[in-house]
């Protein structure tokens, strides 16, 4: 039998943990902290989820196109026939038609086939477009240039607006000036109207310049573009953390300690705006998406007639009373990719800074 | 003596009251008998149409159907063409000119005589020398169509340093007479159709030399009485038009014509009632639904749709690329895909409206050929780029062309330009343009139009080129420089217009695959609705329940 305490005594940590049902406490990193408040967040999970879904859907295209709807994304099956519940059907019927000896026209309407589901063996899943294509076959490899240039163009802008960010942040004076004033002069100009511009101008002749040599038909070209015109939109609100970083007491230790400007940004600036860099890296995908399809629709995209969701859109819309499919699915797939992009971008600011006021502002 | 003289005054008064008496009653007679004359019964107040687009309105600058559709009945030219439907609207007959020029025996003087008592819309009087000044203002103002008047006399020269005050020799005028003679310098078979080109409307001397969107005076039945741009103009009756025997009064008194650009918005305004007739190129999908809810009139006029191939550029330096893509051409699966089974397949270069069409088959759809000749042609996986232009019917057609020609073993892709750029990057020799889509549609109804324009190798230009396929063949261009000499479309003369369409086509520098037919759309109580050949629905002779 223990005798009670009769004087006051300091616990100590093992006392303690065995008052706490003897459990250690142990330090947490901020990304441990950071995934485990992600995942209470079960819609941002699950619109991770739905967005690797698609991103998997879209990747797997070729094997799609080879294996199931036996056909490319560009071939025409304009006279071609295929069983639909055992029964012979055009893929495209009907339209007017011409009596050379009377010379008249017999006027009948135009008859696209629709979606056969798994009704055709795996063919013509959602139907066909104007021109006899395997829409669902074009909606996947569409998908799957629509994903590379929105990752493709995010991953580059914001490598580039990271760089100029670190620049001009940490040297300040002449240097964020020149930095600051290429922000300001891209930001000057309506950002749909500057990508339609230079993707109408690159998709003529391609951009040879600088020991640089793009093909005018690249998706290098749309995925460029949008990376280029969304620098100053990244790279300002980071550039504003650089500026307030730099002043703190840990930088002028480091280099104090004579840590060399390049270690100083890579090793302390850096790592501090990371999570804002992952949450706009997240959110500037499905703005460059949504930016594409604008592109593509206004024809200075994607150049057909290779498929983006974008121009799948543009070229359904004049099918839009007789065909809807032809229009609405695509433009469903946006709205599932760019949703399920823009909740889990949220939840991860969240997350990563609850108190964050991290935004994109166009 | 002394009581005659008396009496004479009073004769006099009374003579003299006789006579105002007489006046006033003739005046009475002839004012009742203006009154009396019979009314146009098919007269009636609005047309409200809905057209596509349209470039200018200025008779110098204008080079677009739709406004062509509209000037046709506002400026009149020395020769014009009848209000009539069928092949007799192809017929020349005297507009301004009193009566059809007599042409020298070589071909190189016509002379013409205006009508007496000629009018502008703003009341001046028509001058001879009006219609040098319109020649004249094409070159000052670099109209689109001064190239079709540089064989003028002096007009090459006047073109390289145009001035108001300059001359073009070529062109005499005498006002007091009301005399026009014009000299060539070489003898030109389709001079007189070029005459009647609006771009030769006559307007009123020193008129600025600068784009003037329907503020010219003309000389037709109507004028525009305002302008929008891209929005809407006006026509109403021209006060001092007097109706000829070729040159209707014109039924509606006013035509308020609205610019639409998109087709499907165009034709709902006829559905909804908001117009009652619409140009645009109703989308194939919506052709059957048009049908039943207002009248469809198919209009059949010349045109023909193509694909060209550079016969300077690999692989279609090679004739039997260009014979591949021929065969491999569905042109009936084309003429559904495009524009809904509006089109006639064709293998020519002519439209079948013309009188020196022979039907051509050269090249029947065989696909498997057209794999054997790319192949023997060694172009098997050889790159190509389509070009077309960013237009609905021209991007679908080249998707298709794009298509195929992977089918048959090359590696195409596609580059589809901004209408406005198109025809000029492609007819730039630096861009060195492989394959493409084009279309021509009918300056004026002569073989000249298609085949000196198209495909005259002494006429490629390195800008600016219409021979697209760049076609350059000897024996072609002698017999087309030959033809140009040929006054009057003769059968024979059309039998040689005949063997020079089938020698091009069997070189292939072109894919010819359909003759277009433009739906127009009408509300249901619209009618007397004809159709002239060259512009199209004629609005002069419309009539409205």
């Amino acid at each position: 039998m223990s005798e009670p305490a009769t004087e006051l005594t300091l616990d100590t940590p093992s006392l303690l943990a065995r008052e706490e049902h003897e459990v250690a406490i142990v330090g947490r990193s901020p990304w441990y902290l950071a995934w485990r408040r992600l995942r209470r967040n079960w819609v941002a999970l699950f619109s991770l989820g739905l967005f690797i879904v698609i991103v998997l859907a879209c990747a797997s295209a070729p094997l799609y196109a080879h294996h199931v709807a036996h056909t490319g994304p560009n071939t025409v099956h304009a006279t071609d026939q295929i069983r639909v519940n055992g029964k012979l059907r055009a893929v495209i019927r009907g339209g007017a038609q011409y009596n050379p000896a009377t010379d008249t026209f017999e006027i009948k309407k135009v008859d696209i086939l629709g979606p056969t589901w798994w009704h055709a063996h795996g063919r013509f899943v959602l139907g066909s477009d104007n021109l006899g294509r395997d829409v669902a076959v074009r909606l996947l490899y569409g998908g799957m240039n629509s994903l590379k240039i929105g990752i493709g163009s995010a991953f580059i802008c914001t490598l580039l607006a990271v760089i100029l960010a670190l620049l001009g942040g940490y040297f300040g004076g002449w240097g964020d000036w020149f930095v600051s004033r290429f922000f300001d002069i891209i930001w000057a100009f309506p950002v749909l109207l500057l990508a339609i511009a230079l993707g109408t101008a690159l998709s003529v002749n391609g951009f040879q310049h600088f020991g640089v040599r793009i093909e005018p038909g690249s998706l290098w070209i749309p995925t460029s573009v949008i990376a280029f015109i969304l620098i100053p939109y990244v790279g300002r609100p980071i550039r504003g953390q650089i500026l307030s970083l730099r002043q703190k007491e840990f930088i002028d230790a480091a280099i104090g300690q004579g840590a060399g400007p390049l270690r100083v940004m890579f090793s302390d600036l850096l790592p501090n705006v990371m999570s804002t860099i992952l949450v706009f890296f997240t959110l500037i995908i499905a703005i460059n998406i949504l930016t594409e399809a604008g592109l593509s629709f206004l024809g200075a995209g994607v150049r057909l007639p290779n498929p983006s969701w974008g121009n799948l859109i543009a070229s359904g819309q004049d099918q839009i009373q007789t065909a809807p499919w032809l229009a609405l699915i695509p433009g469903i797939a946006i709205v599932l990719t760019v949703l399920s992009l823009n909740i889990f971008g949220d939840g991860l600011r969240d997350a990563l800074d609850p108190r964050s006021k991290v935004r994109i502002n166009r | 003596m002394g009581s005659k003289r008396h009496w004479r005054p009073l004769l006099s008064v009374m003579a003299l009251a006789t006579g105002v008496s007489l006046m006033v009653a003739a005046h009475g007679v002839a004012a009742n008998r203006a009154a009396a004359a019979p009314k146009n019964p098919q007269a009636f107040g609005t047309l409200r149409a809905v057209i596509d687009t349209i470039d200018y309105l200025d008779p110098q600058q204008a080079y677009t159907g739709q406004s062509w559709w509209a000037m046709w009945n506002v400026y009149e030219t020395l020769l014009t063409y009848r209000h009539v439907d069928g092949p007799a609207g192809y017929k020349l007959v005297p507009g301004l000119a009193q009566s059809l020029p007599t042409v020298s025996r070589n071909g190189k003087v016509y002379k013409f005589k205006l009508r007496k008592g000629l009018k502008y819309s703003s009341g001046a009087p028509v001058k001879a020398t009006d219609f040098e000044w319109a020649i004249k203002r094409g070159f000052l103002a670099q109209g689109q169509g001064v190239g079709f008047y540089t064989d003028i006399a002096g007009a090459e020269a006047y073109s390289k340093n145009p001035t108001p005050g300059g001359d073009i020799s070529g062109i005499t005028a005498n006002n007091a007479k009301r005399t026009i003679n014009i000299r060539l310098d070489k003898p030109r078979g389709d001079f007189l159709t070029i005459l009647a080109l609006l771009f030769a409307a006559p307007v009123p001397a020193n008129t600025d030399p600068s784009i003037q969107n329907g503020s010219i005076p003309g000389t037709g039945p109507y004028k525009f009485s305002n302008y929008d741009p891209n929005r809407s103009f006006t026509m109403v009756r021209n006060p001092y038009f007097k109706a000829t025997k070729y040159i209707p009064k014109g039924n509606p008194n006013t035509v308020e014509v609205a610019l639409v650009g998109d087709a499907d918005a165009a034709t709902q305004r006829v559905i909804n009632g908001q117009s009652d007739y619409s140009n645009a190129a109703i989308p194939p999908d919506r052709i059957a639904d048009a049908k039943s809810k207002g009248r469809l009139i198919l209009r059949k006029t010349a045109n023909t749709y193509y694909f060209w191939m550079n016969i300077r550029e690999a692989p279609f330096n090679k004739l039997k690329v260009r014979q591949a893509v021929n065969y491999a051409l569905d042109r009936k699966a084309l003429q559904t895909l495009v524009w809904g089974g509006l089109g006639r397949p064709t293998q020519n270069v002519l439209p079948p409206t013309y009188p020196s069409y022979r039907k051509l088959n050269l090249y029947p759809h065989n696909l498997t050929k057209a794999k054997t000749l790319i192949t023997q042609a060694g172009a098997k996986g050889a790159k190509v780029t389509v070009w077309t232009r960013n237009v609905s019917d021209a991007v679908t057609a080249a998707q298709y062309y794009t298509s195929l020609l992977n089918q048959i073993g090359l590696d195409a892709s596609l580059n589809v330009l901004p209408r406005a750029t198109y025809y000029t990057t492609i007819g730039n020799v630096n861009t060195h343009a492989q394959t493409g889509w084009a279309r021509w549609l009918e300056d004026y109804p002569h073989p000249l139009d298609w085949f000196d324009v198209l495909l005259n190798g002494n006429r490629i230009t390195d800008q600016d080129n219409n021979n697209f396929a760049w076609y350059k063949n000897k024996k072609t261009d002698a017999q087309i420089e030959n033809l140009k000499k040929a006054p009057i479309l003769t059968p024979a003369v059309n039998a040689r217009w005949a063997k020079v369409e089938k020698q091009i086509m069997q070189r292939a520098p072109w894919a010819p695959w359909s003759n277009r037919v433009f739906p127009e759309f009408f509300s249901r109580n619209m009618s007397c609705i004809h159709i002239q050949l060259l512009y199209g629905i004629d609005l002069a002779r419309l009539c409205k329940k």
